[in-house]
């Protein structure tokens, strides 16, 4: 029998871009450009990728880790703010198991010529199965890969 | 234009209830027993437009004093274990304006005969239209009324 348990956390990234607050809004809100960032990493199998951006709206990633785990997004979009913000909650499994409940509040603010991002990510992990520390550093991660995406420019 | 703003903010309320966990969970998870005690203020009207408890599965419900602001909670569960835990996502509006999103972890823990109930309220006031301590508050009256809803069915049983 599992042994249940709850364990809460809430971690906040802050980054500075070099692209304007309506590209950075773009990267998350358009399905071809966040698929570049967001749902592709080297060495992972993406498997299956949706984004319904609206209030309401769905958004499902289920990726395969290089060992053959299969993690998946499954989210759903509370608010939306062009250009200035974006709340999400999702839950993440790993395989069939559910591993983590979110909420997630993602601010953009001009600064000077670039944008700051503020992301906030409160968690209840499930059961042991993730910890805040996992959570903080894979998201610093795709922050990283959101920068580099910005500097290739945009998709034609 | 409305200047936006995020404040994060986590509420751990404790009860211990004289009733075991399967009959706390029960009143969360039935609608007409959150009619009764799921209500954040005294003699505020509490209606449901939608219950549907199961995972990925939600609710609708508004609420508010007679006569003045109505508050619309919209629900998702995410990780439903009975009689262990409840957790999901709410959105909460007035008057057309997004004032609050939030994740709510429910737990149920045998204690002797009884639950020991633990509410986590992870929450991001938006915009400044709610504060924290109208959460505290809201969350000690219904847990209270949760109290007289679990002696009220133990008279019925």
């Amino acid at each position: 029998m599992t042994q249940h348990s709850v364990t809460h956390a809430t971690f906040t990234i802050v980054r500075h871009y070099d692209a304007s607050p309506d590209r950075v809004f773009a990267a998350w809100a358009q399905k071809d450009r966040k698929a570049r960032w967001y749902a592709s990493h080297a060495g992972w199998r993406s498997q299956d990728f949706t984004l319904d951006f609206r209030i309401g709206g769905r958004e499902y990633l289920s990726i395969a880790a290089p060992d053959g785990v299969v993690h998946t997004f499954d989210g759903q979009y509370q608010d939306i703010v062009p250009n200035e913000r974006i709340i999400y909650s999702y839950d993440m499994h790993l395989d069939r198991t559910r591993i983590s409940v979110s909420l997630t509040t993602v601010e953009l603010k001009a600064d000077g010529t670039g944008t700051k991002l503020i992301f906030t990510e409160q968690d209840a992990f499930l059961d042991g199965h993730d910890t805040a520390s996992q959570r903080e550093t894979g998201t610093r991660s795709l922050l990283d890969s959101l920068a580099a995406f910005l500097a290739t420019g945009d998709p034609d | 234009m409305t200047e936006r703003s995020i404040h994060h903010s986590t509420i751990v309320i404790e009860r211990t209830y004289d009733a075991s966990p399967s009959r706390v969970f029960a009143a969360w998870s039935t609608r007409e027993a959150l009619l009764r005690w799921g209500n954040p203020g005294d003699g505020w009207d509490l209606a449901y437009d939608h219950f549907d408890f199961r995972v990925g599965g939600g609710d609708i419900n508004r609420f508010g004093p007679r006569g003045g602001p109505t508050f619309r909670n919209e629900t998702t569960y995410f990780d439903i274990v009975p009689d262990v835990r409840i957790v999901s996502a709410s959105s909460m509006t007035s008057e057309r304006k997004h004032i609050f999103a939030s994740l709510i972890t429910a737990e149920f823990i045998l204690a002797g005969k009884g639950c020991r109930l633990i509410v986590t309220e992870q929450g991001a006031f938006l915009d400044g239209h709610d504060k924290r301590a109208n959460h505290e508050a809201g969350w000690s009256e219904m847990l209270d009324k949760l109290r007289i809803e679990l002696l009220r069915t133990q008279v019925a049983a």
